[in-house]
């Protein structure tokens, strides 16, 4: 199975499965390494990355929400030509497509960083990461800038707030593919300082609302759209590309449940198991089959009778 | 830095074994772990969720007190109930290890206004090579109930003022000292601790004084950056580097 997830053309991106993580979600590649194998996932998008050096924010970070989280981190990254010099040979050996995001700064600076990636041949594409405040006619100039400087194909993640208002002058600047969303941004406050703190929301209540606006720009606009926003199972997965969504970004259930983001792989690249009978135990699903620990249980209920 | 990068991380079930209440305050619960999870080492946590529901959404970082081969003995507080025979999943090791000088004659425990769970998996170890251990209790960490601990270990209760008796003579023993401080405010409680040691000692050397951090960890494995901390050049995930930084390193 092979899927186009940008626009056709000569430099239009194939991925075999039609999951890959959301930006921020999975680190630069190999965090997970013993958990997630990467070879089942359609792409690696990388964690946000700026032309300079970011820090990460004062205060703050985290607030457990009710079913979910917000998350506050101020995008700490070391700078694209540090990333590029940390994780070029990891990436190399990927064997699936790499995509680097970058955040919408300046202009300048995205055209700096599409420059740089343009001359990376481990680096196999662009997600460009836009900011909540971001109007239609800066958007289309963060579009023209990447493209001006790179052949690479570019994924635009919009803003949840902006995604209605943007998508079509995106689209129309260029854009290879649409993601749909970015986390939305939100307040909560702090239990321990008593100070309302901003940031990303995160949790499966996102989900409704983000499967909406997949079904509604579906409609609108003539490029790939890839699905994202609180897909935390398989079934939630199919639901983003009934709606018309090319392919779908998982986000914060891999922080919770690193393994769901290749079961959602393996699930939508047409390898749903239920229990087949040459399965290896705990392949599919945690508890599934025999373990040692589940013995020792066994074991620890024989004493007591 | 004190830290390692350890091996990436596993993700895997536990079974609660046994549950023994310690003290009123916290119990001692067994988990018997897979082979996987067996190099777990002191210093290293565990983050467990006991649901498949989304709420709570962030697992929750459980300490070991204890490591045996295929057991892990965590601290967890008396009120949560837990049902031995009942698998956990687990994320782990989360972190890496304490590392100790080679020449280490004494070591110096500082719990300020927490419980000093994260600090006490590395007495069985540091017993077993004769390096004898004081525990100040600072604040709200006095509360702490010791009974429990091993007989070697000396503990000594404070104010919240970081004064405790004989405090110079403590200071002044240490080879290297281990601090946890409350999670919501502990940059400027490390802080504080940093300038009382500054006060007490002509100079405060690499390796002599850490902080144990216990951020929040929505992932554990250094990809959400929530809990990158800044240091004087640079920044450490205490998720990967961490928990245990050096404070000379860290800005306060």
């Amino acid at each position: 199975m092979t899927i186009e997830i940008t626009r056709t053309g000569k430099d239009s991106l194939f991925i075999d499965t039609p999951v890959m993580p959301a930006a921020g979600t999975f680190g630069y590649g190999d965090a997970y390494r013993n958990i997630v194998r990467v070879e089942k996932l359609g792409a690696v998008i990388t964690n946000p990355v700026t032309y300079q050096p970011w820090h990460p924010a004062n205060g703050t970070r985290v607030i457990p929400l009710d079913a979910g989280v917000l998350v506050h981190t101020g995008l700490p990254n070391p700078g694209i030509s540090k990333v590029l010099s940390q994780y070029r040979t990891m990436w190399s050996r990927m064997p699936v497509p790499v995509i680097m995001h970058i955040v919408a700064t300046t202009p300048d600076q995205v055209a700096r960083c599409a420059s740089r990636i343009e001359a990376e041949e481990v680096v196999t594409g662009i997600e460009l990461g836009l900011n909540d405040d971001t109007g239609s006619q800066s958007a289309q100039d963060f579009v023209k800038a990447v493209l001006r400087n790179t052949q690479k194909p570019l994924m635009v993640r919009l803003p949840m707030q902006d995604a209605y208002e943007l998508a079509e002058p995106v689209a129309q600047a260029g854009a290879g593919a649409l993601v749909v969303t970015a986390p939305p941004r939100g307040t909560a406050r702090d239990p321990y300082s008593g100070r309302l703190v901003p940031g990303r929301v995160y949790g499966p209540l996102i989900r409704p609302i983000a499967l909406r606006m997949v079904g509604h720009l579906a409609r609108r606009v003539d490029i790939p759209i890839i699905g994202a926003g609180g897909i935390h199972s398989p079934q939630d997965a199919r639901d983003f590309i009934e709606a018309g969504a090319r392919a779908v970004q998982i986000d914060s259930v891999t922080w919770i449940e690193p393994k769901m983001l290749e079961i959602i792989a393996r699930d939508l690249g047409g390898l749903t198991v239920t229990r087949a009978s040459d399965a290896l135990a705990d392949e599919w699903y945690l508890g599934m089959g025999e373990s040692t620990l589940a013995r020792r249980r066994e074991s620890m209920r024989a004493e007591d009778d | 830095m004190i830290a390692q990068l350890t091996d990436a991380m596993q993700q895997t079930q536990a079974l609660i074994q046994r549950v023994r209440r310690i003290n009123a305050h916290f119990q001692h619960v067994d988990l018997g772990i897979e082979e996987q999870l067996g190099d777990i080492k002191p210093g290293q946590s565990l983050l467990v969720r006991q649901t498949q529901d989304w709420q709570p959404y962030l697992r929750e970082q459980w300490w070991p007190v204890r490591i045996a081969p295929n057991l892990v003995v965590v601290e967890r507080p008396g009120h949560i109930k837990y049902e031995p025979g009942e698998f956990i999943s687990v994320l782990g090791p989360v972190g890496s290890f304490f590392r100790f000088r080679r020449s280490l004659r004494h070591v110096l425990l500082i719990a300020y206004d927490t419980p000093p769970t994260p600090l006490l998996s590395m007495i069985p170890l540091l017993i077993a090579n004769q390096t004898s251990l004081t525990l100040v209790l600072l604040g709200e960490a006095a509360a702490y109930q010791t009974d429990h601990l091993a007989g070697q270990v000396e503990v000594i209760h404070g104010g919240a003022d970081l004064e405790w008796e004989h405090r110079i003579m403590t200071v002044g023993l240490a080879d290297q000292v281990f601090a946890v401080a409350r999670p919501d405010d502990e940059i400027r409680r490390f802080g504080d601790i940093w300038r009382m040691f500054a006060e007490l000692r002509a100079d405060i050397r690499k390796n002599y004084l850490f902080g144990v951090f216990q951020s929040i960890q929505p992932c554990g494995a250094g990809v959400c950056q929530a809990c990158m901390i800044r240091l004087k050049q640079g920044t450490a995930l205490t998720c990967v580097e961490g928990p245990t930084l050096d404070l000379s390193q860290v800005q306060l």
